[in-house]
């Protein structure tokens, strides 16, 4: 399927400055692991940072499968820092 | 010769630089967004390497081959699985020796130590110290349990420090094999026993560059110096200093009889004391020490982290140490205190590279 990723400012940054990515993923976590960033999303054990929201077409992802949900084509995925730091 | 100061701070690296160590050009940030933890300049090829971290996204290490106009990003710094353990954030990058090419070590928490032989692409972590047969009377302190100070002894390839908050300082004599405590006779009186084996606050720990078996510590209970490569420390805060608690410590690297700190009231109120933001310079090894504050604002209780100094290598030498209060502060010999920063986030490191005008 095809998904478009967007990245916030920070991540956007890290990834050369782009900020959107176009995709071929099945899963939220096979997008998000596509991504040049991917280090940053994930840690070691190849799990989801608590900080980090996913949001699939305005929904967010955690409470809907989280990395396991399936995407469809066309849709598009937001990450979203949580509101948290200082 | 001109200095940069790379200043590390809350929000990006700021650079500093002078030709004659008293006007000052500021530049950055760079890298914004990230905390700077530390930050370093490599003095075999004059890359950066910055230890980034972000609430959201964790810890990175950061180089920059041009002088930071543009970076890359190691691969994934983490611990294996069956370690049990996750990195929790990294904190110092020390370049390798001159000669040994592309070898760089980082340390981080949870009192881990890596090494890079590829110039920080990739890091191993090292498993004498990952796998200590102490680690499990080790604790982290209000930081983190972390790994902040590594220290390379240049007459010997085979030996070198560091430092964990709170497990103390150890010293490997095999190249990183294997590690032994060196903490006797420095105190940790926030424990049942004064005197343990492991368990030690070290501050920040330095190994004198002209005599490489001299330490010196600034420790959560007082300020110490060795002669003999760790191996026994002698307390010296009594002689002088307002109080022993303190984060930085900086050197003369002509002279190691010199030291600077910059005590801070105790444990439970840190903070300057006497609300005076004052350094004290010995110039006898620590048998006495007097305040080298002369420029220095009298009204502050603003205080300097662990990483948030540094000294060059220049005659006179000059020191610097920047504060959470947003300030960078140049000497030359402590003799007068020069601002040459002000209003940066919170100053989280300090670091100086020189260079051939």
């Amino acid at each position: 399927m095809a998904v478009v990723v967007l990245l916030p400012s920070l991540l956007a940054a890290e990834a050369g400055g782009r900020k959107e990515f176009e995709l071929e993923a099945q899963t939220v976590g096979d997008a998000l692991r596509a991504l040049p960033v991917a280090d940053l999303l994930f840690d070691e054990r190849g799990e989801l940072r608590r900080l980090v929201n996913v949001y699939v077409d305005g929904v967010d992802a955690r409470g809907h499968g989280g990395i396991e949900a399936k995407v469809a084509e066309g849709q598009t995925l937001r990450i979203v820092q949580a509101v948290a730091g200082g | 010769m001109g200095v940069q100061v790379l200043a590390g701070t809350r929000k990006g690296l700021f650079v500093l630089t002078s030709e004659d160590r008293r006007s000052w050009e500021l530049g950055g940030p760079l890298l914004p967004g990230w905390e700077i933890m530390h930050a370093v300049s490599d003095p075999r090829d004059g890359t950066i390497y910055a230890c980034s971290t972000t609430f959201t996204y964790g810890s990175a290490v950061h180089r920059s081959a041009d002088e930071g106009k543009t970076w890359e990003r190691s691969e994934q710094v983490g611990l294996p699985e069956e370690s049990g353990l996750k990195l929790e954030k990294l904190w110092h990058l020390t370049p390798g020796r001159e000669g040994e090419d592309g070898r760089l070590w980082l340390g981080g928490a949870p009192g881990v130590l890596f090494r890079s032989n590829d110039g920080g692409q990739t890091w191993e972590p090292n498993e004498g110290i990952l796998a200590h047969p102490t680690r499990e009377k080790w604790m982290p302190g209000a930081g983190g349990m972390c790994c902040h100070s590594i220290q390379l002894d240049p007459s010997d390839p085979e030996r070198m420090y560091v430092a964990i908050s709170a497990a103390g300082a150890f010293r490997t004599d095999d190249g990183g094999e294997t590690w032994t405590p060196v903490n006797q006779n420095v105190a940790a009186e926030f424990l049942p026993e004064p005197y343990p084996e492991v368990g030690q606050c070290v501050h920040k720990l330095l190994l004198h560059p002209a005599r490489p078996e001299r330490l010196w510590q600034q420790n959560h209970c007082g300020v110490y110096r060795s002669d003999d490569r760790g191996d026994t420390w002698e307390r010296l805060d009594g002689n002088g200093l307002p109080s022993g608690f303190g984060f930085p410590i900086m050197l003369d690297p002509r002279d190691p009889d010199v030291a600077y700190v910059i005590p801070e009231v105790g444990a439970e109120n840190r903070v300057t004391v006497d609300g005076r933001l004052g350094v004290w310079r010995t110039d006898n090894a620590g048998e006495s020490w007097e305040q080298a504050s002369n420029g220095l604002p009298d009204q502050a209780w603003s205080v300097t982290l662990r990483e948030a100094s540094a000294f060059d290598s220049l005659d006179p030498a000059g020191v610097y140490f920047g504060t959470q209060s947003g300030s960078v502060w140049a000497s030359s010999a402590g003799d007068e205190w020069i601002e040459a920063a002000r209003d940066l986030p919170p100053v989280l490191s300090v670091e100086v590279a020189e260079w051939q005008s």
